[in-house]
């Protein structure tokens, strides 16, 4: 395997060297034999570059656990979702452990469906967020590439409801946003309706089978919204099978932006539930 | 040595030098500054091309021409000059806080005590100040000559002379002086006719005569004049107040009709007016473009930075798009930029927190957003006093220092958000009337956007609902003339999809304006 990456093989004892590398590694030329290794050698060399840059926490423990510790930098981690799928919410719990660290965050909303008052509710501190509204997927990708350039540890994309406006985007642009996050050392969550990154994504993590849990008496009119539930799978991983790994996800309206004089607060969930997030159906053996 | 110490920065021919400071690429033609249109076009100033071909000052165009036929003319330009001298200033302004605008590409500064500085490879310290100051001024492209004296026009007539820098020694600018004809004084012409009768053709003849004999017969004029043969300058250095803002610009040879010439000669404009900001210390905060339109009339139009930027790139991109959303609407016969300048931003960089972004490179994507998306799009959002979950307002993004420790994540509180609808997409709604005419005695069942066909596909806010909840009132400004009256209901619809709805108490229409996701 010829690795841009790096040259780590070349600083390892011979001895540790397998046979049939150093046989490949001597028909080659003097330049080309340090980019040489292993697969076993990338691998390791991919890790130590992790545990160097540690990943962005999510404060969001299904997709932590999803995701290793939260989003890695330098990768580009696509969450594919539905209407009413959580998506866009776990997207702003991301954006505002960011802010909520101290760290500055972006938000490139194609949709252009952010709310303050919801993300200033989920923890954001919004002086520290920047939200940029785009038009068209160009110009989306456009700001990304400039945010990541600035040193943005976290740039989040979100490409509203299906269809996306201006399409999926030639899978080239994806690669080189990635390819951007990876020389800044930036994570890059890109919400989307459907798969739009193709190979650029590091992370695919799907989110479906959303249900709308209500609250309330069996009068429909007595019902209360008391949230979203849904189901987290990995679709793609660097060293996973994909659907290997899932997780549950829920959702409660615990505030709503309208007066709360005129609104009944929700009933708890059928559940108790602590002020974090859910796990049902990993509890129930939800594993696919 | 004398306590004072001027030293003189000086561009001779500086109509010439100004427009070749905006216009480099005619260093290799023969060029000429003209003043005056038509036949009545007369040369102020050629370069050594031209002069080479036989040009002088004073020769018509076509005179000329008819020496040098490839001549390239170019008419004198007060933009250009303007901007040459400010230019000059801040180079002289690089060395001494104590500087005066001479004017006509002439600047003048208190370099006193300042040689201490220089000299450390042996050089005269003053010589080496000198070679300094022309050094500084061909980095920005100002071909100056420079002279020290201990008066002003002692180091202006130093910095005349050809073997630039001249330095005159404390004290011995009567000395100095002695050898130059009396020309070099510029007196004026029915004094310069006396002295020329008499026979005097040096500034030491004339220094020789008695001060008593000479006020008597040639008045206070001729005092003032033989003070300054003798070495005396009685007029002090006036240091200058800085200009706010920073001048760039030029009047062209014809009239632009399109943008790309414009933003052509626009790119160099910025590019000389951000080195000059840089070498200042300072950023642009709000740029404005004055334009000369053929026949006449002028256009002024000013754009914001939403933070202190120097980078070219983004200024003439907020330039261009300015343009192209308000054409000048007539040919540009001139522009000049004026930028106001601010400190660029600053940062701290913390050892244990998180790392800050650059305020540079934050500042330059900034403006680079403003100019890609407009600046409605861009900001850090704040949620608006008030009931009405729509309201929204962007503030210029200016993020705190980050904290000095590395704070842990806050935990996540498991809230389910709502994707704003922007604008309320309009429904229609069939309810069941539960026999009554308030808004709790309504059910909605059904709903249906009334939006086009290809929003419908993409909206997709249609069918039969599955669960209601509502409704939540909301009401706003009721003591106003424009009272906002809202009934919400949560609807779940069969095919999926949670939905914010509402209806509106004074017209009936119903809206949707959140989708729960």
């Amino acid at each position: 395997m010829i690795s841009p990456l790096r040259a780590e093989t070349q600083k390892m004892p011979e001895s540790e060297i397998s046979p049939a590398l150093r046989l490949v590694r001597s028909a080659l030329p003097e330049a080309l034999r340090s980019r040489v290794s292993s697969a076993r050698d990338l691998s390791r060399s991919l890790r130590e570059e992790e545990e160097e840059h540690p990943p962005l926490a999510t404060a969001v423990p299904a997709l932590d656990r999803l995701l290793d510790g939260g989003l890695p930098r330098g990768h580009l981690v696509e969450m594919v979702g539905g209407r009413s799928s959580g998506r866009f919410s776990a997207l702003l719990a991301a954006l505002a452990a960011t802010t909520s660290v101290g760290e500055a965050a972006a938000l490139v909303d194609l949709g252009d469906g952010l709310d303050p008052g919801a993300a200033e509710a989920l923890g954001a501190d919004l002086a520290r967020l920047l939200w940029v509204r785009p038009t068209t997927l160009q110009e989306a990708v456009a700001a990304a590439e400039m945010l990541l350039g600035a040193g943005f540890p976290l740039v989040a994309i979100d490409l509203g409801n299906p269809p996306v406006r201006g399409g999926r985007g030639v899978e080239a642009v994806w690669l080189r946003l990635a390819r951007a996050a990876r020389a800044h050392g930036a994570a890059l969550l890109v919400g989307s309706p459907y798969r739009v990154s193709g190979t650029a994504a590091s992370v695919v993590i799907k989110a479906e089978r959303a249900r709308a849990v209500w609250q309330g008496g069996e009068s429909l009119s007595t019902r209360i919204l008391g949230g979203v539930a849904c189901h987290l799978s990995l679709e793609k991983h660097r060293g996973r099978h994909p659907g290997e790994k899932s997780e549950g996800l829920e959702l409660c309206v615990a505030e709503s932006p309208l007066p709360s004089s005129s609104r009944p607060r929700p009933e708890p969930m059928p559940k108790p539930l602590p002020a974090t997030w859910q796990e049902p159906l990993r509890a129930a053996g939800g594993r696919r | 040595m004398s306590a004072v110490r001027i030293a003189c920065l000086i561009l001779p021919l500086f109509p010439l030098a100004a427009r070749l400071r905006s216009e480099p690429e005619l260093s290799r033609e023969a060029l000429a500054v003209v003043e005056g249109n038509g036949n009545a076009a007369r040369v102020v100033a050629a370069n050594r091309l031209a002069r080479g071909a036989g040009l002088k000052p004073g020769q018509t165009l076509t005179q000329a021409r008819a020496l040098c036929p490839k001549l390239v003319a170019r008419p004198c330009d007060d933009e250009c000059e303007r901007a040459a001298q400010e230019a000059l200033l801040e180079v002289a302004e690089q060395f001494s806080p104590r500087v005066e605008d001479a004017g006509s590409g002439i600047a003048y500064l208190d370099v006193q005590g300042i040689e201490r500085h220089f000299g450390k490879d042996g050089s005269p310290p003053e010589l080496d100040l000198g070679r300094s100051l022309i050094a500084a001024a061909e980095a920005a492209a100002l071909p100056a000559r420079a002279g020290i004296a201990s008066s002003k026009l002692a180091a202006r007539l130093a910095a005349g002379l050809p073997e630039s820098p001249v330095i005159v020694p404390g004290g011995e600018e009567a000395a100095f002086l002695a050898p130059l004809p009396l020309a070099r004084l510029a007196p004026d012409a029915d004094l310069a006719a006396t002295l020329e009768r008499w026979g005097v053709r040096t500034v030491g003849d004339f220094a020789k005569l008695p001060e008593a004999r000479v006020s008597s017969r040639l008045g206070q004029r001729g005092r003032d004049l033989h003070a300054i043969a003798r070495g005396v300058d009685p007029q002090p250095l006036i240091p200058r107040q800085p200009p706010p803002a920073f001048h760039e610009g030029m009047n062209l040879e014809w009239p632009l009709v399109s943008l790309e010439p414009f933003l052509f000669v626009g790119r160099a404009a910025l590019e000389r007016l951000c080195e000059r900001m840089e070498t200042c210390g300072f950023a642009c905060t709000r740029l404005e473009l004055t334009l000369r339109l053929e026949p006449d009339g002028h256009q002024t139009r000013s754009v914001s930075m939403p933070a202190p930027t120097v980078d070219v790139k983004t200024l003439l991109t907020l330039v261009r798009l300015d343009l192209e959303e308000n054409p000048p609407g007539a040919p540009v016969a001139g522009f000049s930029f004026l930028a106001w300048p601010d400190r660029p931003r600053e940062a701290q960089l913390s050892l244990y927190g998180p790392a800050a972004l650059s305020p540079d490179k934050l500042a330059t994507t900034l403006a680079r957003l403003f100019a890609l998306l407009g600046p409605d799009r861009v900001g850090s959002p704040r949620p608006e006093d008030g009931h009405r979950p729509e309201r929204f307002s962007l503030v210029p993004f200016a993020p705190p220092p980050p904290p000095e420790l590395r704070r842990e994540p806050r935990p996540g509180r498991g809230l389910l958000a709502v994707r704003v609808l922007r604008p309320a997409v309009s429904l229609e709604v069939i309810t069941e009337d539960k026999n009554g005419s308030t808004a709790e005695h309504l059910q909605p069942l059904e709903i249906k956007a009334l939006v086009s066909e290809e929003e419908k596909k993409r909206l997709k806010i249609e069918g039969r609902i599955k669960v209601a909840s509502g409704p939540w009132g909301l009401e706003e400004g009721w003591w106003t003339e424009d009272p906002t009256g809202r009934d919400y209901w949560d609807v779940e619809l069969t095919a999926g999809g949670i939905y914010r709805i509402f209806r509106e108490r004074q017209s009936g229409e119903w809206f949707a304006d959140g989708v729960y996701d």
